[in-house]
C-alpha cells in the first residue's frame, strides 16, 4: 500500500503526447483522469504499468522508484479497454492467472478467486469461456483478474465505456463500493465526464499533454480553469461564444463576433473583466443557465434575448433545445414537459451571473486568473 | 472557493494550464521532445531481440547462404568428385547450363514436371480445398470433425520412404492389392502395369496425391473456420443459397488462403525427389524423371557436381519467378482487403 507519485513524465512518438505531467494519487484515493479520445490517457496508464518507457520523468510507488522496472516487478494491476481476457481459459482461470503466475497454493487460489467472483457477482460463470459471456460479464472478469492481484496501484483503462448504459451505471455503482479499490491508489481513465464526476475522489482533466486542472467534481465543473475543461465536462456541452467587450450606458457588455448577439456582463464580473487588457473574450454559457420561454411569456432577468428554435429534442427527463439568436446558436436545457416547434420564436433568459469568461488566446479562465 | 482550489491542492498540479501543445505544430513541441534519445523498452532486455534474430540468422547462413554460394560457384566450373578432392577444377563459363538446357533428358523432365504440377500439385489443392469445405459444411459435430481430420492427415505424417514402399507394394502389378481389388470388382480384366514407361509418372502422382492432399485440406479448413459467422448469417438473411454462398462468399474470402496452399505445394513440387527415387528411380528409361531428381542423380550418384549445380540453379530461378508471381498476387489480394 502506497501513494503513486508521477513527476515530470514525458512521452512522445511522432509528436509529444505526455509533456511534463505531474500527478500524485494518495493511498486509498480514487483518481479519475478524463479527457477526449487520443489525448494520451491510455499512454499515461501504460507508462505507469511499464508497458511503455517514458522519455523523461519518474514514477514512484511509495518509496520505490519504478520508472525503470519491468511491468511484473511494479506491483501494479491494470485492466485493458479491450478486456484482454485469455480466450482459451475459463473465467476462473482468467481470474486466477495472476495468482498462478505468483505460484500461490491451489486451495488458496480457489478461495481467492471464488471470493472475488462473488463480490463481482459472476460466480455462476466461472466455468465459461470469455466467448460465452456478455460484455458486462467480460468486464467483471477483467476487473476480477485485477482485484485478486492485490497490487499497490490499480490502473483502470475505460473499464466500462463499451457497455450499455444500464450495465454501465450498475458497474459504476459497484466501483463506489469495492473496498479493494478504495483502499489503494487507483488511477482510472475515462472519456466519459459523468463517469469521472461520479467516481473520482479527485479528477484530472487531461489536455496539452498534461493535466489542465485537478480537483473535486464540483470544483472542476463549476470553476473550470481552462476553456478546454469547461468544454469537456457537461452534456450537452457548454455554449462557447467568441465575443468582444464594450461599454454601453456605463455598464460592460459583450457582443458576439459571429453576429449581433449582445449581452450584459453581470455586476460581480465587471470589475475583473474591465481590467482584462484584451477586448476579445470567450464566453462560456452552460445550457442549464439558459432558460427558454414562449415568445409572449413574461420574463425577468437582466439578459433576455429573442431567438428562433432550430432543433428540439425531447429526452424524457429533460429536453435539449438549440436556438439561434442574433447569428449565434445556443443550446438550452428545458423542463421535461416543455414542447417546442421548429422555427418557433422563443425568448431566452440567460443567467449571466453564471457565465464563464476565458481569455480568447490562452483559454484560461479570466475570473480565476 | 476560487482561490482555495489552487492553494489547497494536495499534490500533482495543473502543470499543463500555462502552456500550449499542438500536435500539428512543431513550434509548440517542448525542448525534451526534440532532444530525446530512443530508449529500449522495459519488457525485454536489449540483447534479447538481437539474440533471437541473430542465432537463427547465423544458423541459416551456415546451412543456406554458404551452400548456395558454393553451388553458384561450382555451376560455372567443371567440378566433379575427383576434381573436387584434388582441388583441381577450372572455369567453364555457362557450359554446364548449355549442357543441361540442350539435353533431351532435361526437356522431358520439364514436361513431366508440368504434368506433375497440373495433376499432382493443383489437384491436391483443389481436392484438399473441396474436402475441407465439405467436411466443414457436412460434419457439424466437433468430435467427428476431429476424427475425420486426423484420418485424413495421417498419410502426411508418414515418412516419404514409407509412403513410397507402401504404394510400391500396393501397386505391384502381378499380386498387388490394388490390381487384385480392381480385378475382383470386375473393373479391369487384366493387371495394370503401374510401373511401365507410360504409367510410372501417373503412379507417382497417385501416391503423392494420397500423401499430400491433407496439407491444403488443413490450410483451407483452418481458413474456413476463421471466417466470421456473421457474414454467413447475413448471407442467409439475404436469401443466398448454398451454391451462391460458396461462390460469392466462401471462395472469395478464402482466395488468399488457397493461394498459400498453392504456393506451398508448388514449392514442394520443384524439389520433389523422394517418391520418385523410391518408387521408380526415375524409370523406366527416364520416363518419370523430374528436374530435381536429375539434379540429385547427376550430383550425388554420378558426381557431376557442376552440372547438378546448373540443374539446381535453373530450378531455383524458375521456381523463384513462379513464387514471386504468386506472392505478388497474394499481396494484391491482401491489399485490396486492407491487410497489407
Amino acid at each position: 500500500m502506497a501513494r503513486l507519485e508521477i513527476e515530470g513524465l514525458c512521452k512522445g512518438w511522432d509528436f509529444p503526447v505526455i509533456d511534463r505531467l505531474d500527478l500524485t494519487v494518495e493511498e486509498g484515493e480514487f483518481f479519475v483522469v478524463v479527457g477526449p479520445s487520443g489525448i494520451g490517457k491510455t499512454t499515461l496508464l501504460r507508462l505507469v504499468a511499464g508497458l511503455e518507457r517514458p522519455d523523461a520523468g519518474t514514477i514512484r510507488v511509495g518509496e520505490r522508484d519504478i520508472t525503470a522496472l519491468p511491468p511484473y516487478r511494479r506491483k501494479v494491476a491494470m485492466t485493458f479497454e479491450s478486456y484482454a481476457l485469455y480466450p482459451h481459459l475459463s473465467v476462473f482461470e482468467n481470474i486466477a492467472s495472476p495468482l498462478r503466475a505468483r505460484g500461490m497454493a491451489k486451495a488458496k487460489i480457489e478461495e481467492t478467486v471464488i471470493g472475488v467472483a462473488k463480490l463481482l457477482r459472476i460466480e455462476q460463470l466461472l466455468n465459461r469461456r470469455p466467448g460465452e459471456i456478455s460484455g458486462g460479464q467480460k468486464q467483471r472478469t477483467a476487473l476480477g483478474r485485477t482485484l485478486v492481484a492485490e497490487p499497490d496501484v490499480f490502473l483502470l483503462d475505460e473499464p466500462i465505456s463499451h457497455l450499455d448504459a444500464k450495465i454501465r451505471h450498475e458497474l459504476r455503482l459497484q466501483f463506489h463500493t469495492l473496498e479493494e479499490l478504495r483502499s489503494v491508489a487507483t488511477l482510472y481513465v475515462t472519456h466519459d465526464y459523468a463517469e469521472a464526476l461520479s467516481l473520482g475522489d479527485r479528477i484530472g482533466v487531461m489536455g496539452n499533454g498534461g493535466l489542465l486542472q485537478v480537483g473535486t467534481a464540483r470544483e472542476i465543473f463549476q470553476q473550470p480553469q481552462h476553456l478546454f475543461v469547461a468544454q469537456h465536462l457537461g452534456q450537452p456541452s457548454i455554449n462557447v461564444v467568441e465575443a468582444s467587450l464594450s461599454r454601453a450606458d456605463g455598464s460592460l457588455q459583450f457582443t458576439a463576433e459571429a453576429g449581433s448577439l449582445a449581452l450584459p456582463v453581470a455586476g460581480p464580473h465587471s470589475e475583473t473583466l474591465a481590467a482584462h487588457k484584451a477586448g476579445r473574450i470567450t464566453v462560456g454559457i452552460r445550457p442549464q443557465h439558459v432558460q427558454v420561454a414562449k415568445a409572449g411569456a413574461e420574463t425577468n432577468g437582466a439578459a433576455v434575448v429573442e431567438a428562433k428554435v432550430e432543433i428540439f429534442e425531447a429526452l424524457g427527463a429533460t429536453g435539449i433545445l438549440m436556438a439561434e439568436s442574433g447569428g449565434v446558436k445556443l443550446m438550452a436545457l428545458t423542463p421535461p414537459d416543455a414542447e417546442f416547434q421548429h422555427g418557433e420564436p422563443v425568448k431566452l433568459a440567460l443567467r449571466n451571473e453564471a457565465f464563464l469568461y476565458f481569455d480568447a488566446d490562452s483559454g484560461r479562465n479570466v475570473m480565476i486568473g | 472557493m476560487v482561490d482555495g482550489s489552487a492553494a489547497d491542492e494536495p499534490s500533482g498540479g495543473n502543470s499543463a494550464l500555462g502552456r500550449r501543445l499542438d500536435r500539428g505544430d512543431p513550434a509548440t513541441f517542448p525542448e525534451w521532445f526534440n532532444t530525446r534519445k530512443p530508449r529500449a523498452n522495459l519488457i525485454v532486455a536489449r540483447w534479447v531481440p538481437l539474440a533471437l534474430v541473430g542465432l537463427p540468422v547465423l544458423v541459416l547462413f551456415c546451412i543456406v547462404v554458404y551452400p548456395t554460394v558454393w553451388m553458384f560457384y561450382h555451376a560455372l566450373h567443371d567440378t566433379n568428385m575427383m576434381r573436387l578432392f584434388q582441388s583441381n577444377w577450372s572455369w567453364v563459363g555457362f557450359e554446364n547450363f548449355a549442357t543441361v538446357l540442350s539435353s533431351p533428358r532435361f526437356g522431358d523432365s520439364v514436361v513431366h514436371l508440368g504434368i506433375y504440377l497440373t495433376f499432382g500439385a493443383c489437384l491436391q489443392v483443389l481436392l484438399g480445398a473441396a474436402l475441407a469445405l465439405i467436411l466443414y459444411e457436412l460434419v457439424k459435430n466437433n468430435f467427428l470433425r476431429v476424427v475425420f481430420l486426423i484420418a485424413m492427415v495421417l498419410p502426411m505424417m508418414l515418412p516419404p520412404s514409407i509412403v513410397g514402399v507402401l504404394w510400391k507394394f500396393l501397386l505391384t502389378p502381378s499380386n498387388g492389392a490394388i490390381n487384385q481389388a480392381l480385378l475382383n470388382l470386375g473393373l479391369i480384366d487384366q493387371h495394370i502395369e503401374w510401373f511401365n514407361a507410360g504409367m510410372s509418372l501417373w503412379t507417382i502422382i497417385i501416391a503423392d496425391v494420397w500423401n499430400w492432399t491433407a496439407l491444403p485440406l488443413l490450410i483451407v479448413y483452418s481458413g474456413r473456420v476463421s471466417l466470421p459467422p456473421a457474414v454467413y448469417e447475413a448471407a442467409r438473411v439475404d436469401g443466398a443459397g448454398t451454391w451462391t454462398t460458396l461462390r460469392r462468399i466462401t471462395l472469395p474470402m478464402l482466395k488468399e488462403v488457397i493461394a498459400i496452399a498453392f504456393i506451398v505445394r508448388f514449392m514442394d513440387a520443384f524439389k520433389f525427389v523422394d517418391l520418385v527415387f523410391i518408387m521408380t528411380s526415375g524409370g523406366p528409361a527416364q520416363s518419370s524423371e523430374l528436374p530435381a531428381y536429375i539434379a540429385f542423380q547427376r550430383g550425388l550418384r554420378e558426381f557431376a557436381i557442376g552440372e547438378a549445380a546448373a540443374y539446381a540453379i535453373i530450378i531455383f530461378l524458375v521456381s523463384a519467378v513462379l513464387i514471386t508471381l504468386f506472392l505478388k498476387y497474394l499481396k494484391k489480394v491482401l491489399k485490396a482487403q486492407g491487410f497489407a
